[in-house]
C-alpha cells in the first residue's frame, strides 16, 4: 500500500476544542425563539385500560397553550412493527408510558398543568418476564398484533406476546447430539441496562401552519430514518419534513427510532406555529425512552471428547418491553450469531422478542450480541472444563478461520479472530501464573477470555459530498451523526488523505436533511467502513476536477501531477506548485466550487432471513474480538476487583489508532460495568426502583482496572484502507471475560448478571454446601430446563 | 428533577441572628450548610422550604482546633474536605480522615460540611461512626441557651435529631484521647467512589502489650440500624481478650447479630447483616495493624480486603 500521510495517525479529534470549552450545542442546549415548553404525563400503571381522561383543568391554566393526549395524535409508528401510539390510544402497557403533555410558557407551568389531568384506569394482568409473557394462556399485551402493519422480516412467534421468531436451521442438531460425547446444557440470564448516556434525550419540534412542514431538532443517530418513519407516521410526503441534528451527547443506540420527537411534534401540531421542546431528566430517560434487552439464554451443546463442536441448540427470549421499537431486529441480529464465532455443523436457533409490560427495549451498542456472548463465552469454558480441556485450545479447535463456511452459509474472509485470541490471551498470561503470586487470605485470583464476532446490518447505503472553495477549504457533507465515537475525526482523516491537504482545511458540516446526502444511519459500527468509502469516492472525485484543470494549467497530463499540503505540481519540474485555490480561481473565477459526490452500498450484501437464518453475505463485515480479565475476588464479601483487562480487536486498518484506543476503553468502562454492577430493577409493579445514578452504579474511573489495547489489523478487501468497525465490540465480550475469570478464580459458575458482591457472596455460600459435580466426559445434562 | 418554588434565603452572620431569623419566620424554614443534601431534597425528593437560612456566613462555625487538654473542636462548618485533610486529625485519628475522604467525591467533600452530615441524620453518614467511636460530643444552640449531647444519643431515627425548630448545631467535640488509641473506618460499597455505605464499620481500641489484649474497644456501625449505633455486643466480646482472627470473628458475629439492616434496591438485609460480620472483623484486625497517618488512595482500596 501506498505511504499514508493522514490515515493511521492519532491526530487529535478535530472537535476536541469546541467541546472541552463548552463552545459545541448539543440537542439538550438548544433554545428556539418563541419556543414552548412540554412536560409528559406518565403512566402508573404497567397494563391499564385508559377509562377516562380529563385534561380540562389543566387547559385553563394560565400559560398553557396546548394540551394532548392519544386522541389528537392518532398516528402510530415503529421499525419494523407500526405498533407504538405517539402517546398511549386507550391503553397503557407500561409504567412510565406517555399519556399526555403540556405545551406552555415555562417548565414550571407545563409540570403544574401536567399534575392537573386526571386519568382513571382499568388494570389488567401485566408481565414482568419474558418467559412467563410467552406462556401458553397469557393475555395479549397487543391484542391488535394482527393487524398493525409490519415489515415482511417479521415472523409471528407460537406463543402469545411473541413480535418477532427468528429461527437458524443448519444440518440438524438432534442427530448432532447423538453423535456427541459430552451433551452440556445451560441457562444464562442478563437484566435489563440503560444506556446512561451523559445526554439525557430531549426534542424540539415546530410545525408550519402555512406550509404544513414539520421541523425538528433532535440529537438522533439516524435522522434519514426518522424522517421517513416520521413521514410515514403522519402521512406526509418526505419533503415535508425536515430534521435538524445538533452535536448528541452519546447515546449508544438510545437515540435512533423515534423516542421524546413524538410528544414534541403531537404538541407542535397545536400551537399555531411556535415551536415546543420537550426535556427528559435523568429518571424519565431511564424509564420512558429505551433500556437494552434482558435476555434469557438456553444454550445446549454437543462435542467430541477430541473437543471438536459438533451441534449447538440456543434458545433466546429478549424481553421486548411493552412495544417492538428495534426489538425485531436486535432479535434477529443478536440471534444469529448467538451460537459464537465457531465452526459448528448442526445449529438451530430459535430467537423469541416478546412483549413484556416493562419499558421498551432497544437498540444498545452491541445489539443482542454482548447478551449472547455472556451465555455462549461462558459455556464455551464450561465445555472445555468437562473435557479437561484448556479453554484457549478448545476455541482455537473449534474457531473461525479465513475461508470458513459459517452456519449461516456465508464463506468468510479476512477473519482475524485468532490472532485476537493469541494476542489477548498472552498479554493476560494465560496458563501462566497469576502476577499476584501471594494475594491476601480470602482473596481468590482467577484469568478468564471470551471472543465474539459482531456483524454489521446489510446491505445499508451511506452517500456523501466533497466540496473544496476557492480558498481551497474542504467541506464534507456527510450524514453521519458525532455521537461522541469521533467520525468528524475519522471522516476528515479519509478526505485529507484523498485530497492531500492538511487536516485543518477540513470540516464536515452539521446535519441537516434538507441539505446533506441520505445516510443509513449511525449505528452498528457502519459509518467508518460505508460512509468512509463515500467519503472516499466523493474526494477522489473531487480531486480529479482538481487535477483535470490543474493538468491543462501546467499544460501536461494528469498523470503527472502530484499533489501535497492543498497543492498541486508537476512531478519533476521546477515550476512552483499551485494551490488547490489557485486552481479553482484561475480556472472558475473567485467564486469558484469544485464538488465531488460518493456512495456506498455493499451490494451484494443480505440481511440473514429470519425464517432460515441464513445469508451467503449477512454482513458487509465482521468485528472479530477478544478480551482477557484478571480478576481479585473476595471470598468474605463477594466483591469482585478487576485487576487487568486485555482487550484485542481486529479492526481491519486503525485510521485513528488513538480513536481505535478510546473506543475500547470507553467500551471496556461500559462492559465492566454491565458486567458487575448495571442491572434495571423492576419491582412487581413493574416500576423501575433505580432510575438516577444514585442506586444505578456505571463504573466511576477508580474502579477501571489496568487496561491494555491490542489493535489487530487484518484488512477487509472492501473497506476503506482495509477498515473494519469498532464502534461496538468493545463491550460484547467484556462480562464473559469477567465471568470466566470469576469461575477460574473460584471454582464455581455464576449465570446470571451482573456479578454484584451480593450474587457473588451467594454463589460462593452455595458451593461451598454444594461442590460442583465432578468433570467427567461422559454425556451430561445439566440443568434440563425444558426444551420447548 | 423539580424546579424549586421560590423561596427566600437569609445570610445571617452570627448564630444568634440565625436563630431569631427562624423563630421569627416560623414553621417551613431550614438552615443550609453545604447544600449537597438539602438541594438535592429540594430538586429530586419534593422539599419545598418556605425559607432558607444560609449558616455560611457565620464565622465561628468553621474551622477545627485542638484543646490544650488534647480535646478536639470541629465546627460545624468544617468541610469533608477540611476533615479529610486536617493535619491534627490524620496524625491523631486516621480513621477519622478517612471516613471523612470516603464521602462522595472531592468536588462534594468541598462543599458538604461535618455539622450537616450530622444533621442530616441519614443511617448511612460515614463520619458518625467514626465520631461515635471517639465518644464525640455535639454542641446544639438552642431556644434555652447552649446544650450539649452525646453524639449516641443525638439521632432519634432516620432524619430525625434531637433537634428542635431553630436549633443549630454549632460544634463536634472530640474527648480527650489516649496516644495509643487505634482505629479503622471500613466503609463497604460495590464502587471504589460514589457511593453510599452498603455497611460502615468504626473501631477505636486500646490493647496492652505485645500480646494485643483489648483493654478498651467501641465499635460502630452505620446504614445497618435505623440511627448509626455502637455495638456494645461486639465490644463486649473483645474486652480483656486477646485480638486475633477468632476473636474478631467472634465480635462480628456479635455485631451481626445486634444490627437491624433492611432489604432494598441495594442489598437484602441477610447481606447486610453478613458484611457487618467480615468488615467488623477486617475493622479491628486492621485497627490493631495501626497504619498512621493518611493513607494514599491505592492504599486505602488495598485495604478493604
Ligand atoms: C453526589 C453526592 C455524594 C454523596 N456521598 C456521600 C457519602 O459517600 N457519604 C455520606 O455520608 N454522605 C454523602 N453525601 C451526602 C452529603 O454530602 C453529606 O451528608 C454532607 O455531609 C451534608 O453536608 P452539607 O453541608 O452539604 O449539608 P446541607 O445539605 O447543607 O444540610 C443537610 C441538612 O442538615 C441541616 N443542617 C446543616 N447544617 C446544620 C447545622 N449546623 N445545624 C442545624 N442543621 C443543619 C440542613 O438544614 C439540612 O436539613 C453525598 C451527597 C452527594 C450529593
Amino acid at each position: 500500500m501506498e505511504k499514508l500521510s493522514f490515515v493511521g495517525k492519532s491526530i487529535t479529534r478535530v472537535d476536541a476544542e469546541e467541546k472541552v470549552t463548552g463552545s459545541a450545542i448539543y440537542g439538550y442546549d438548544l433554545v428556539l425563539p418563541d419556543m414552548l415548553y412540554g412536560k409528559v404525563l406518565f403512566s402508573t400503571r404497567p397494563h391499564a385500560i385508559i377509562k377516562r381522561i380529563d385534561t380540562e383543568k389543566a387547559r385553563r391554566l394560565p400559560g398553557v397553550h396546548a394540551v394532548v393526549t392519544g386522541k389528537d395524535a392518532p398516528w402510530t409508528h415503529g421499525e419494523t412493527i407500526k405498533d407504538m401510539p405517539f402517546l398511549a390510544q386507550g391503553k397503557v402497557r407500561f409504567v412510565g408510558e406517555p399519556v399526555a403533555a403540556v405545551a406552555a410558557v415555562d417548565e414550571d407551568t407545563a409540570q403544574a398543568a401536567v399534575a392537573l389531568i386526571e386519568v382513571e384506569y382499568e388494570d389488567c394482568p401485566a408481565y414482568f418476564s419474558p418467559e412467563e409473557a410467552c406462556n401458553p394462556g397469557a393475555v395479549l399485551i397487543h391484542e391488535d398484533y394482527d393487524s398493525y402493519r409490519k415489515s415482511d422480516i417479521i415472523v409471528p412467534g407460537p406463543l402469545p406476546n411473541i413480535l418477532e421468531h427468528f429461527k437458524l436451521r443448519t444440518g440438524n442438531v438432534e442427530a448432532g447430539f447423538r453423535e456427541s460425547d459430552l451433551v452440556l446444557e445451560q441457562r444464562y440470564v442478563v437484566p435489563a441496562i440503560g444506556h446512561a448516556a451523559l445526554e439525557p434525550h430531549s426534542a424540539h419540534a415546530q410545525v408550519d401552519p402555512e406550509s404544513g412542514k414539520v421541523t425538528v431538532w433532535v440529537a438522533n443517530d439516524a435522522p434519514f430514518r426518522v424522517l421517513h418513519e416520521t413521514a410515514e407516521a403522519l402521512g406526509l410526503p418526505k419533503e415535508k419534513i425536515r430534521f435538524i441534528n445538533p452535536y448528541q451527547g452519546g447515546g449508544f443506540g438510545s437515540k435512533g427510532a423515534m423516542k421524546v420527537e413524538t410528544i414534541a411534534i403531537a404538541l407542535a401540531y397545536q400551537t399555531n406555529g411556535r415551536p415546543v421542546r420537550v426535556k427528559f431528566n435523568r429518571a424519565e430517560t431511564f424509564v420512558s425512552t429505551i433500556t437494552r434487552h434482558e435476555a434469557i439464554v438456553y444454550i445446549k451443546s454437543g462435542v467430541k471428547r477430541d473437543g471438536t463442536l459438533v451441534a449447538r441448540q440456543v434458545r433466546i427470549y429478549w424481553g421486548a418491553g411493552a412495544y417492538a421499537e428495534k426489538s425485531p431486529t436486535v432479535c434477529i441480529k443478536g440471534s444469529h450469531p448467538s451460537p459464537g464465532p465457531y465452526r459448528i455443523p448442526h445449529v438451530q436457533v430459535d430467537g423469541y422478542a416478546v412483549y413484556t409490560n416493562k419499558p421498551l427495549a432497544g437498540a444498545f451498542r452491541g445489539y443482542g450480541v454482548p447478551q449472547t456472548a455472556w451465555a455462549c463465552e461462558q459455556h464455551m469454558d464450561e465445555l472445555a472444563q468437562r473435557l479437561g480441556m484448556d479453554a484457549l485450545d478448545f476455541r482455537l479447535k473449534n474457531v473461525f478461520v479465513d475461508g470458513d463456511l459459517s452456519y449461516w452459509g456465508e464463506r468468510l474472509q479476512s477473519v482475524g479472530l485468532k490472532e485476537t485470541l493469541l494476542k489477548a490471551t498472552e498479554a493476560i498470561g494465560w496458563g501462566k501464573k497469576t502476577g499476584q503470586s501471594n494475594p491476601p487470605k480470602g482473596i481468590r485470583i482467577g484469568k478468564g477470555f471470551a471472543c465474539i464476532a459482531k456483524p454489521t446490518r446489510t446491505p445499508t447505503t451511506s452517500t456523501a459530498a466533497v466540496k473544496i472553495d476557492s480558498r481551497g477549504d474542504v467541506m464534507i457533507l456527510a450524514g453521519t451523526v458525532e455521537i461522541g465515537q469521533g467520525c468528524t475525526t475519522i471522516l476528515s482523516q479519509i478526505a485529507a488523505e484523498e485530497l492531500q491537504v492538511p487536516i485543518d482545511k477540513v470540516r464536515m458540516h452539521s446535519l441537516d436533511t434538507d441539505l446533506i446526502p441520505f445516510d443509513a444511519s449511525t449505528t452498528s459500527s457502519r459509518s467508518t467502513y460505508h460512509m468512509g468509502n463515500a467519503v472516499k469516492r466523493a474526494a477522489v472525485k473531487a480531486r480529479d476536477q482538481i487535477t483535470e484543470m490543474a493538468a491543462s494549467l501546467f499544460d501536461t497530463s494528469k498523470e503527472n501531477l502530484e499533489l501535497s499540503n492543498g497543492k498541486v505540481r508537476v512531478k519533476d519540474r521546477r515550476e512552483p506548485a499551485l494551490s488547490f485555490g489557485e486552481v479553482i480561481c484561475q480556472k472558475l473565477g473567485s467564486d469558484g466550487v469544485v464538488a465531488g459526490d460518493g456512495a456506498y452500498t455493499f451490494e451484494m450484501g443480505k440481511d440473514v432471513d429470519p425464517q432460515t437464518g441464513h445469508s451467503e453475505h449477512a454482513s458487509a463485515f465482521y468485528m472479530y474480538a477478544t478480551q482477557a480479565a484478571e480478576v481479585a475476588v473476595d471470598e468474605e464479601t463477594g466483591r469482585v476487583r478487576l485487576i487487568r483487562m486485555v482487550a484485542a480487536h481486529d479492526v481491519g486498518k486503525a485510521i485513528n489508532p488513538l480513536n481505535c484506543v478510546a473506543q475500547i476503553e470507553g467500551g471496556l468502562a461500559m462492559g465492566i460495568g454491565a458486567a458487575l454492577h448495571e442491572e434495571l430493577v423492576i419491582d412487581d409493579h413493574g416500576r423501575v426502583k433505580n432510575p438516577s445514578f444514585l442506586d444505578y452504579h456505571l463504573v466511576t474511573s477508580l474502579d477501571l482496572p489496568k487496561m491494555e489495547t491490542i489493535i489487530v489489523e487484518c484488512p477487509d478487501p472492501n473497506g476503506p484502507y482495509g477498515a473494519k468497525g469498532l464502534g461496538e465490540p468493545g463491550l460484547a465480550p467484556t462480562p464473559a471475560a469477567i465471568g470466566n475469570a470469576v469461575a477460574n478464580a473460584l471454582g464455581t459458575r455464576i449465570y446470571e448478571l451482573p456479578l454484584s458482591p451480593e450474587r457473588v457472596y451467594w454463589a460462593i455460600q452455595t458451593s461451598k454446601k454444594n461442590p460442583s459435580p465432578s468433570v467427567s466426559a461422559e454425556p451430561v445434562v445439566s440443568n434440563p430446563t425444558s426444551f420447548r | 428533577m423539580k424546579r424549586p418554588e421560590p423561596f427566600e434565603i437569609f445570610q445571617p452572620a452570627s448564630i444568634q441572628e440565625a436563630r431569631e431569623l427562624h423563630i421569627h419566620h416560623g414553621p417551613g424554614g431550614y438552615f443550609l450548610a453545604g447544600g449537597t443534601d438539602l438541594a438535592i431534597a429540594i430538586k429530586e425528593k419534593g422539599l419545598v422550604p418556605r425559607y432558607v437560612v444560609d449558616l455560611k456566613r457565620i464565622g465561628s462555625l468553621s474551622g477545627i482546633r485542638e484543646n490544650a487538654d488534647g480535646s478536639l473542636v470541629l465546627g460545624a462548618l468544617a468541610t469533608m474536605r477540611e476533615v479529610e485533610i486536617s493535619r491534627v486529625i490524620s496524625r491523631r485519628f486516621p480513621f477519622l480522615s478517612q471516613s471523612a475522604g470516603e464521602v462522595g467525591s472531592i468536588q462534594i467533600r468541598n462543599r458538604a460540611t461535618i455539622g450537616g452530615n450530622i444533621a442530616n441524620a441519614t443511617p448511612s453518614a460515614d463520619v458518625v461512626p467514626a465520631l461515635l467511636v471517639l465518644e464525640a460530643q455535639v454542641t446544639t444552640s438552642t431556644q434555652n441557651g447552649e446544650k450539649q449531647v452525646p453524639l449516641e444519643s443525638f439521632f432519634l431515627g432516620p432524619g430525625k435529631t434531637v433537634m428542635e425548630r431553630g436549633d443549630i448545631l454549632t460544634e463536634i467535640i472530640i474527648p480527650p484521647a489516649s496516644a495509643n488509641l487505634r482505629g479503622e473506618y471500613i466503609k463497604f460499597s460495590p464502587r471504589e467512589m460514589m457511593d453510599l455505605a452498603y455497611v460502615g464499620v468504626a473501631v477505636a481500641l486500646l490493647t496492652d502489650g505485645d500480646e494485643n489484649v483489648c483493654r478498651e474497644v467501641r465499635i460502630a456501625l452505620g446504614a445497618v440500624s435505623p440511627v448509626p449505633m455502637r455495638a456494645r455486643k461486639a465490644e463486649a466480646v473483645l474486652v480483656n481478650r486477646v485480638i486475633n482472627e477468632e476473636s474478631a470473628e467472634r465480635a462480628g458475629e456479635a455485631a451481626a447479630s445486634e444490627c437491624t439492616p433492611i432489604s432494598d434496591v441495594r442489598a437484602s438485609a441477610a447481606y447486610r447483616r453478613h458484611m457487618v460480620r467480615v468488615n467488623t472483623k477486617r475493622a479491628i484486625l486492621n485497627a490493631v495493624c495501626g497504619r498512621p497517618g493518611n493513607l494514599p488512595w491505592v492504599a486505602r482500596r488495598e485495604r478493604r480486603y
